[in-house]
């Protein structure tokens, strides 16, 4: 049985509910809550009212299989008012699983802040004003210890102090350096007064159909643990495509001026796993260990007193704050991203509007006044961290806005054009051409993971462009996402879960498929998701490039207005008939 | 001679808890980590540092010692322990006596979980922390 615990903040109420059915016609994870929230997600929805709704899903290979790790989020979000989709890692879906919760849904708003406690069937909500204030990293450390009593291995989720100010950039960080990242989940949890969940159990689900489930949990652990594909992902991770992106004019820098950074190498995956790399960690059941912790020893006092920060660095970390703010050392690099980590903003945004920040600045947009005389330059880390910190302590209107996200500044202090926002949402760190773009632009959460379309552009590098092929292949990649979504696997063992593994698996836990009808569904969900998005306001007739894109040159050289309209109306298109299988569907 | 479970290189383990994830698996034939018999754990304040705690397999058992039924007793093959489950009174002294904090306790069952020593957590153990040793 498939088991949603509702809880409401304001009343205290809570329900269960059987959503076996729904699980069977949606699969799980991404597909089940696009279902279960469509009526709750309206236009009118004021994503900070008590009414709006926070989904936390699990998919049906969650604990069987390995690198099923994720857990999926879905929302209003307060950055962009359309839907919110976000994933993250940690130990999570081991404690949902483990507490038999396979949805958490949370509405309503706690009188005071509070932390959200499930131990099994023990749900409490504990009052904990001390927390508030305190960072992401501490209130881990503090619930950690706290609830160390616990039987069974704990999650622990929550915000930082940018969630408590409901900055709608602002992130939910999970156990060790994961995040639910992306539009701003963290400051919807903040608006509930929810500081954090801590979420623990002692079930272990019975295994059917023994034999068959361990024959191929085994092959596809072995193939997880051997495959190149998932080897670099443990080895330097995603930071080992700084270089090669700038390479190829692919990696933004100074706010999407350009793709090729002169100081790539040295905030390479490279150089960090030469010189900063602590270790590599894993999420609960993932033998891939893809989360790389750097270590960074710093002199605070002579002539011998130091003190070390460990954080966790990414690609997308490395380009948002690093070559796009154009921070050519590793060390100061760790550095801002330990405060982002700390006051738990979603690092691609705020890196996005750093950079924004520093053009406006430099154009004259905004002044010494605005920025309380800090004057803003590309390279700068010792006036970023400033910057960074001024934000945090709500020193005037002008850093308040900063968090806010790039879109709002820009509308209020002017620099559209060099906005690096699709639907509101700050873009991540590809600039390999029109696939990538297009894929921000079209995509159902506005990220380089609804297709991969700077994978595209990379494949297309040196070749003449095919619109329709590209769009098409682009297409094709986010309709199976769906089922990788409602799954909630980890995208990095995607290359092993293919869609035949896939349908083995799920037919080893009860489910009855064959490739027809996944595809069915995979389709269906992604007609859902348009329908949602429509009706909270999105328009494919209304997407535009940023301005500055169009004059910037790209892997695959310099965007052009025409095909970027030519790419979105085909994929809008072939959108439509998935529109229309979910329609008949639900 | 018979080989015992053992940590080779805490230092090395990532936290992916494959291990308790196969104990769990093979034994229970269930989900998840909490029938596993050692044990990862991630502690406060310490990002990324694991303590990985396994059947120290005693000669003398601590936690046999504490039994008051001798359901818990010596194993058979001459060190760790085996549970006799009818003579459980689930009074949990095992579990407190055992110095290392090393016994695990099943919460559904309210029994210990006696480490087999059969070394299906090491097979899966992406980054070799974990070794078969013989019992000398």
């Amino acid at each position: 049985m498939y088991r949603m615990l509702s809880i409401d903040l304001s009343s205290g109420k809570i329900e269960e509910r059987d959503i076996s059915d729904i699980f069977k016609k949606f699969i799980g994870g991404s597909g089940v809550l696009t279902y279960l929230a469509a009526q709750e997600l309206t236009k009118e929805l004021d994503p900070f009212s008590e009414r709006a709704p926070i989904y936390f899903a699990l998919g049906p290979l969650n604990g069987y299989f390995p690198s099923m790790s994720k857990t999926v989020a879905l929302f209003k979000s307060p950055l962009t008012g359309d839907l919110g989709e976000s994933h993250a890692g940690g130990r999570m879906s081991l404690a949902m699983l483990s507490a038999n919760v396979h949805v958490l849904r949370i509405v309503g708003k706690a009188s005071q802040p509070v932390y959200l406690s499930i131990d099994g069937d023990r749900v409490a909500m504990i009052p904990c004003s001390s927390l508030w204030g305190r960072s992401a990293l501490a209130t881990e450390r503090i619930l950690r210890e706290k609830e160390d009593h616990r039987k069974g291995k704990k999650s622990i989720v929550r915000i930082g102090p940018a969630g408590e100010r409901l900055s709608p950039i602002a992130c939910v960080t999970v156990d060790s350096s994961r995040h639910f990242g992306r539009l701003g989940l963290g400051a919807v949890m903040g608006s509930k007064n929810l500081k954090a969940i801590v979420i623990s159990g002692s079930e272990c689900p019975k295994i059917e159909n023994k034999k068959a489930y361990q024959e191929l949990y085994d092959r596809i652990f072995k193939e997880l643990i051997e495959s190149e594909n998932t080897y670099k992902y443990r080895d330097l991770g995603t930071a080992a495509n700084v270089v090669p992106l700038s390479k190829i004019m692919g990696l933004p820098t100074r706010n999407f001026s350009q793709g090729f950074f002169e100081s790539a190498h040295t905030i390479s995956g490279e150089y960090f796993a030469d010189h900063l790399l602590a270790q590599q960690i894993s999420c609960a059941h993932c033998p891939i260990g893809c989360i790389h912790m750097g270590v960074f020893r710093e002199l605070f006092a002579d002539p011998h007193m130091y003190k070390t920060l460990k954080t966790s660095y990414d690609h997308e970390l490395i380009y948002s704050l690093g070559s796009n703010l154009s921070i050519a050392k590793a060390e100061e690099l760790l550095k801002i991203i330990h405060f982002v980590e700390r006051q738990g903003w979603d690092a691609i945004s705020i890196g996005v509007v750093l950079a924004w920040a520093t053009e406006a600045f430099q154009r004259g947009l905004i002044t010494l006044e605005e920025t309380a005389g800090l004057a803003l330059n590309f390279g700068d880390a010792e006036t970023y961290l400033k910057v960074l910190e001024n934000i945090a302590i709500e020193r005037n209107e002008f850093y308040k806005d900063l968090e806010k996200g790039v879109a709002y500044c820009a509308k209020k202090y002017g620099g559209e054009e060099f906005a690096i926002c699709f639907n509101k949402n700050e873009a991540p760190g590809y600039m390999t051409g029109p696939d990538a773009f297009v894929g921000y632009a079209v995509g159902v959460r506005h990220s380089h993971l609804d297709c991969a379309g700077y994978s595209f552009d990379q494949k297309y590098l040196g070749r003449a462009e095919d619109v329709e092929k590209e769009v098409k292949a682009m297409y094709e990649e986010a309709v199976w996402r769906m089922i990788t979504n409602s799954l909630v696997m980890c995208l990095f063992a995607r290359g092993v879960y293919t869609p035949k593994t896939v349908l083995e698996c799920l037919n080893v836990v009860g489910y009855n498929l064959d490739e027809q009808s996944l595809d069915r569904v995979a389709h269906t969900i992604h007609g859902m998701k348009y329908i949602i998005k429509e009706k909270l306001g999105f328009d494919f007739a209304k997407l535009n490039l940023p301005k500055k894109l169009l004059t910037v040159y790209t892997s695959r050289g310099k965007m052009n207005e025409d095909s970027f309209k030519k790419r979105v109306e085909f994929y809008s298109k072939l959108v439509e008939e998935d529109k229309e299988l979910a329609l008949r569907a639900v | 001679m018979a080989k015992k479970l053992t940590v080779k290189d805490r230092e090395r383990c990532i936290g992916c808890y494959c291990c308790m994830f196969a104990c769990t698996r093979v034994w229970y034939g269930a989900l998840g980590i909490e029938k596993s018999a050692m044990r990862v754990k991630n502690y406060p304040g310490v990002e990324g540092a694991f303590s990985v705690r396994v059947c120290q397999a005693c000669k003398q058992p601590e936690c046999a010692a504490a039994c008051p039924t001798g359901a818990l007793r010596l194993a058979k093959r001459g060190f760790g322990v085996e549970l006799v489950r009818e003579l459980c009174t689930h009074c949990r002294k095992c579990v407190r006596a055992c110095a290392a904090n090393a016994l695990q306790w099943d919460e559904q069952l309210q029994i210990p979980i006696a480490c087999r020593h059969c070394g299906i957590c090491v097979r899966y153990c992406p980054t070799n922390v974990l070794t078969m040793q013989e019992v000398v």
